[in-house]
């Protein structure tokens, strides 16, 4: 078994966490469900890769994600730190203090309450008739908070961690400094490491790292930091890096002092985060508009766009975790497996050692017999980054491609080999020049919808994610009620597209941190960086641009 | 005002304004942290949202937990942390005093007194003190072999005002100990190679010291023993598990086949690596009851976990960084980074390896070592809160122990300093300021009382009874400190309650710094500016 271990930094990694997360655990019920679809009835896929199995004091055992979850303080919500399952006999008791025997002031913040759908988890609301799970689905429609308000997932004492920063305002905590600020001082590293050791030490052969890093704000620095450490500890694991980002984060800013510190942070921020991991993609767009008609997001809601992106990060976490099938690698159910560390090989490590990778996604994905769709089902992706630029000129394109439960026609699902043709006629067909080499994973199963998953599929979805044709295109949005699985495509690429992103962030921190006079340059030594580690993080972001452009390569080593 | 020209949305203040708005800042922080002080204080519980709780009578914890925002309070704030990050303890008297500070200088600018002459004499007042403090402190010898007596006495005196009597008591001897352990002669005491280990089980008087380490893991394979005595222990840090290093090399496999050959040569050489393992263990085993233990910090997979089994040795993998220092610290050996050129020389000695296992959690004792430079305080509580709380007495235990041993000096407690100063600044300080920096001085002597003062509220004393009556004992030449249970005056020599010297001497530095920047100030502008960072 080849165990993953997840992070997650920061508030929006935490959302779409919760909601991939979610997907789990919907996995796990349906394969348990004797009336589920026997699609779901996985057995080729080991939940244990991303799962540990535990005990209790009271020798339960429990079932939890290998996570360690990074948040800010207050930030949880409901849920308590030290998590549901481990919860210590005495905390009943817990108000008489025996550490002290003088007096006690006791301060308390008022009980946050459980919304409807947290509440028939703890089966307060289960007796109550009058409340169906329309109204379970719309509360967190109206009002979600907190990314535990819409998780269903029961998680380990050491998973969440709170980061108390003295006096940081998490509110305006936007960029690297205030990250690097919080960490001065505390033991949140040490106990960081505590906590990471314990998941990986019971680990027999760790596959990889899956992090996801909120990098709008100070938590990329913490994340950083944190890489750095795995990168000393562990130095053989691969580390899958997501830098997410809600799309609030790209309002603009009006203030040329707040735009020069964006830009800088984004600059820092891409520059620390890719030298500690393996591969890093960039996800999060500063609308998800462009995703319609096949979904309805609304922009201004976290519990929507952070449940796109959970999906697409799913689906690629699905080969992750195939089971090794014995002589033949193709079952019925799923091909192509990959682990974390051959997915970044594929990526990173061929042609050329690019690694900022562009997550595109499709979902729904349309059916394979979609005769509507002439440059087939290929052309239905969007990409989930920005500044992207075109890449159909690129030679030395690497992709992997990832398709979970894709349909055939109408609602009936596809076979692997239906699909592995599918796949190879559009390239056949030239319809798309095939990069080469490229991977192709197939996993029968669909995305699952769980109850707290948002309502952002068009009125002409099916029940499976197909499209209907008889039905009215306007009307309000189909959510977990209406839809039961949708299929989901994904591709990961790597191509001269990821060009602009990466050259945007070298100027920025050329034309603000380093040139003489810059405007920034006050501010990086604000944040703690010298002038020496400026210049390698400028180095570190030209050697990243420099693959693209091979010929120029000897003329910039030699200087 | 110009600023308003500039940017209409900036809020500024008086002077005056400014000023009350800072000492009130100040105030309200005293009066928060007030009821923490001493052994008869306040435990503070806070509950979270979610029912978290926390549980702390630490100035230090209380500031970080609670949600400051006036900017004069992050000020002063982080001044009282950075005291404890430095020397450990000394949080709340900081805030105290620096709330006194500006409550005296207030009385006196109201009647019309400009701050910059408090400014002045508050470093008269400083420079004074401190001179008076070099007199004052007690010398402690300590030498190859420390007086553990007036050690215990210090950490006493800390841990009394974080837990109650019984518990105290029992960590100091716990604490002194620890700290003695790892001391070296000639060498600065790193406090990290004293683990703090807890366990979530029992009660809190099961604490306790183990002469060795305490690791958080346990071995990971059924065969391996539980239990086992006369240990050599190895300490390494070696991979004894097949690494996928192909893809970190950039090579690929194009077929099966290939694939198969290069999973079974990296094999090969894990293999190699844990039979070089086990023929040392032969070599200085085989014949004796001796037995074998490997602790490695990096990974150790199955199948060598397997063979490590049938050898008859106990692995246990991925064991933390420090822990690699702290073992060869507590068994003698070394630590290695290759298991070519092994030799009996690099192992090190254990009496007895044990494991517990508690729910999912294994805990390995190692003990009964010789000459142990590291040792391990193991914690016991029955819940997390109360095993926090008594974590963090003992990390500020173990800094006042150490604070004594490198100033080599304590000074008496019991508010004993602070009196005994204060009479020094009126008598013999105070005249020799000019003019109105009198007042600065007297302010400053006045403000001290603040220790004693809030000693006697918290055990519920009239505090001027008990001022006036430790001044009277100290103008009749006599060092006397409160009695916290009677409110009479005590010889705290003769009650063993002594404070750290670098602790008092550093709040009597940083205090009236902050005060007089505070005192300064004379505009107050918000405009957006990020006012956290203290000037």
């Amino acid at each position: 078994m080849r165990e993953i271990v997840t992070i997650q930094v920061g508030d929006f990694a935490n959302f779409i966490g919760s909601h991939f997360w979610n997907f789990q655990d919907e996995l796990l019920g349906l394969a348990e469900d004797d009336g589920a679809d026997p699609i779901f009835k996985n057995n080729f896929m080991d939940m244990d890769v991303l799962y540990r199995t535990g005990l209790t004091h009271q020798g339960a055992y429990t079932y939890c994600p290998r996570l360690i979850s990074i948040g800010s303080q207050g930030s949880l919500g409901t849920l308590s730190s030290s998590g549901s399952l481990y919860g210590d006999s005495s905390s009943s008791d817990a108000t008489d203090t025996l550490t002290w025997k003088g007096a006690v002031t006791k301060l308390a913040e008022n009980p946050r309450e459980k919304n409807l759908f947290l509440k028939s988890l703890s089966e307060e609301g289960e007796d109550d008739p009058n409340i169906e799970d329309k109204d379970r689905v719309q509360c967190l429609e109206r009002d979600i908070k907190f990314w535990s308000d819409f998780s269903k997932v029961h998680f380990h004492s050491k998973s969440l961690y709170e980061l108390n920063g003295a006096w940081t305002d998490f509110q305006n905590f936007d960029n690297f400094g205030d990250g690097k600020e919080v960490l001065l001082g505390g033991l949140h590293m040490e106990e960081l490491n505590d906590r990471l050791r314990f998941f990986v030490e019971e680990c027999d052969h760790v596959q990889g790292i899956q992090c996801t890093v909120d990098d709008s704000g100070g938590f990329s620095a913490v994340a950083s930091e944190f890489l750095e450490n795995i990168a000393d500890d562990y130095t053989n694991i691969p580390v899958l890096l997501y830098s997410v980002r809600d799309t609030f984060s790209y309002t603009d800013a009006t203030k040329q002092r707040k735009l020069i510190t964006r830009s800088l942070h984004d600059a820092v921020s891409l520059s620390k985060l890719s030298t500690y991991s393996s591969l890093i993609v960039p996800v999060g767009l500063p609308s998800l508009g462009g995703l319609a008609p096949s979904l309805c997001v609304r922009d201004e809601k976290n519990f929507h766009s952070s449940a796109v992106y959970a999906s697409a990060i799913h689906s690629i976490s699905a080969p992750f975790r195939f089971k090794p099938a014995g002589p033949i690698s193709n079952t019925t159910y799923a091909a192509g497996s990959l682990d974390i560390g051959e997915i970044i090989h594929i990526l990173a490590g061929q042609n050329r050692q690019n690694m900022v990778a562009i997550l595109d996604v499709s979902m729904p994905a349309p059916s394979l017999s979609d005769k509507a769709n002439p440059g087939g089902i290929l052309n239905s992706f969007h990409a989930l980054g920005t500044e992207i630029g075109d890449d159909s000129e690129d030679l030395y394109m690497d992709e992997s491609l990832i398709l979970n439960g894709a349909l055939f026609s109408g609602a009936d699902w596809a076979s692997v080999s239906q699909v592995k043709d599918s796949i190879c006629n559009v390239y056949d067909k030239g319809l798309r020049a095939k990069p080469r080499p490229s991977h192709l994973s197939i996993s029968l199963t669909p995305l699952p919808i769980p109850l707290p998953f948002p309502s952002i599929f068009p009125t002409t979805t099916g029940r499976r994610g197909e499209i209907l044709a008889d039905q009215p295109l306007e009307g309000p949005p189909k959510g977990s009620l209406e839809v039961e699985s949708v299929p989901v495509m994904t591709r990961l690429r790597s191509s001269i597209s990821i060009k602009p992103f990466i050259e945007c962030r070298y100027n920025n921190l050329l034309r603000h941190g380093m040139l003489r006079g810059a405007k920034g340059a006050g501010l990086l030594r604000d944040w703690g960086f010298g002038k020496d580690e400026v210049d390698d993080m400028g180095e570190h972001l030209s050697k990243m641009l420099r693959i693209f452009n091979p010929s120029s390569e000897m003329t910039s080593d030699s200087d | 005002m110009s600023i308003r020209v500039l940017n209409p949305n900036a809020e500024v203040l008086n002077k005056s304004a400014a000023l009350h708005m800072t000492i009130n800042a100040a105030k309200g922080l005293q009066d928060v942290l007030k009821s923490n002080l001493g052994p008869k204080g306040t435990i503070k519980m806070l509950v979270g949202g979610a029912g978290d709780i926390k549980l702390t009578k630490d100035g230090n914890t209380l500031l970080k937990e609670m949600q400051i925002q006036n900017p004069t309070a992050i000020m002063i704030a982080r001044t009282a942390v950075a005291q404890d990050d430095s020397s450990g303890d000394g949080t709340t008297s900081t805030v105290l005093f620096i709330g006194e500070l500006m409550k005296q200088s207030e009385r006196c600018i109201d009647e019309g007194t400009h701050p910059r002459f408090l400014v002045d004499g508050f470093e008269i007042a400083k420079r004074a003190t401190l001179e008076f403090l070099e007199k004052f402190k007690t010398p402690v010898v300590i030498g190859d072999t420390p007086d553990k007596e007036i050690l215990k006495m210090v950490a006493r005196t800390t841990l009394r005002t974080k837990l109650y009597e019984v518990l105290a008591d029992q960590l100091t001897d716990i604490i002194v100990n620890a700290v003695l352990c790892i001391r070296k002669p000639e060498e600065a005491i790193d406090l990290f190679m004293v683990e703090i280990m807890h366990m979530r089980h029992k009660f809190d008087v099961d604490t306790r010291l183990v002469e060795g380490l305490v690791l958080d893991h346990g071995s990971r394979h059924p065969d391996m023993k539980r239990r086992a005595e006369n240990c050599y222990i190895l300490t390494c840090n070696v991979s004894l598990e097949y690494d996928k290093s192909e893809i970190n090399a950039g090579f690929f496999y194009s077929n099966a086949e290939q694939r198969e050959k290069m999973v079974a040569a990296e094999r090969r050489q894990v293999d190699q690596r844990v039979m070089k393992i086990i023929e040392l263990k032969e070599k200085v085993c085989s014949g004796t009851d001796k037995n074998f233990v490997i602790i490695n910090q990096k990974g150790i997979d199955p199948p060598s976990l397997d063979l490590l089994a049938r050898a008859g040795i106990i692995a246990l993998r991925r064991a933390k960084r420090r822990n690699m220092e702290r073992l060869v610290l507590a068994c003698g050996g070394e630590a290695v980074n290759s298991v070519d050129d092994l030799t009996e020389d690099c192992l090190g000695w254990a009496g007895l390896v044990y494991e517990h296992v508690l729910g999912e959690e294994k805990y390995t004792f190692v003990e009964q070592v010789k000459n142990p430079l590291s040792c391990t305080i193991l914690i016991k509580g029955p819940n997390d809160h109360t095993i926090a709380q008594i974590k963090d007495a003992v990390r500020d235990g173990l800094r006042s122990v150490k604070n004594t041993i490198e100033d080599e000096a304590v000074v008496l407690g019991a508010g004993a300093f602070e009196v005994a100063a204060r009479k020094h600044l009126l008598d013999n300080v105070k005249r020799t300021a000019k003019g109105r920096a009198q007042l600065g001085v007297e302010a400053f002597a006045d403000a001290l009382l603040v220790i004693p003062k809030t000693l006697a509220e918290n055990s519920g004393l009239d505090t001027q009874d008990v001022i006036v009556s430790l001044q009277n004992e100290h103008d009749q030449g006599t060092v006397a400190g409160l009695n916290h249970h009677t409110g009479d005056p005590i010889d705290p020599q003769m009650e063993g309650i002594f404070d750290n010297y670098s602790v008092k001497r550093q709040i009597i530095n940083s205090g009236p710094v902050i005060a007089s920047q505070l005192l300064l100030v004379d505009e107050v502008i918000r405009a957006g500016r990020n006012m956290r960072k203290p000037a």
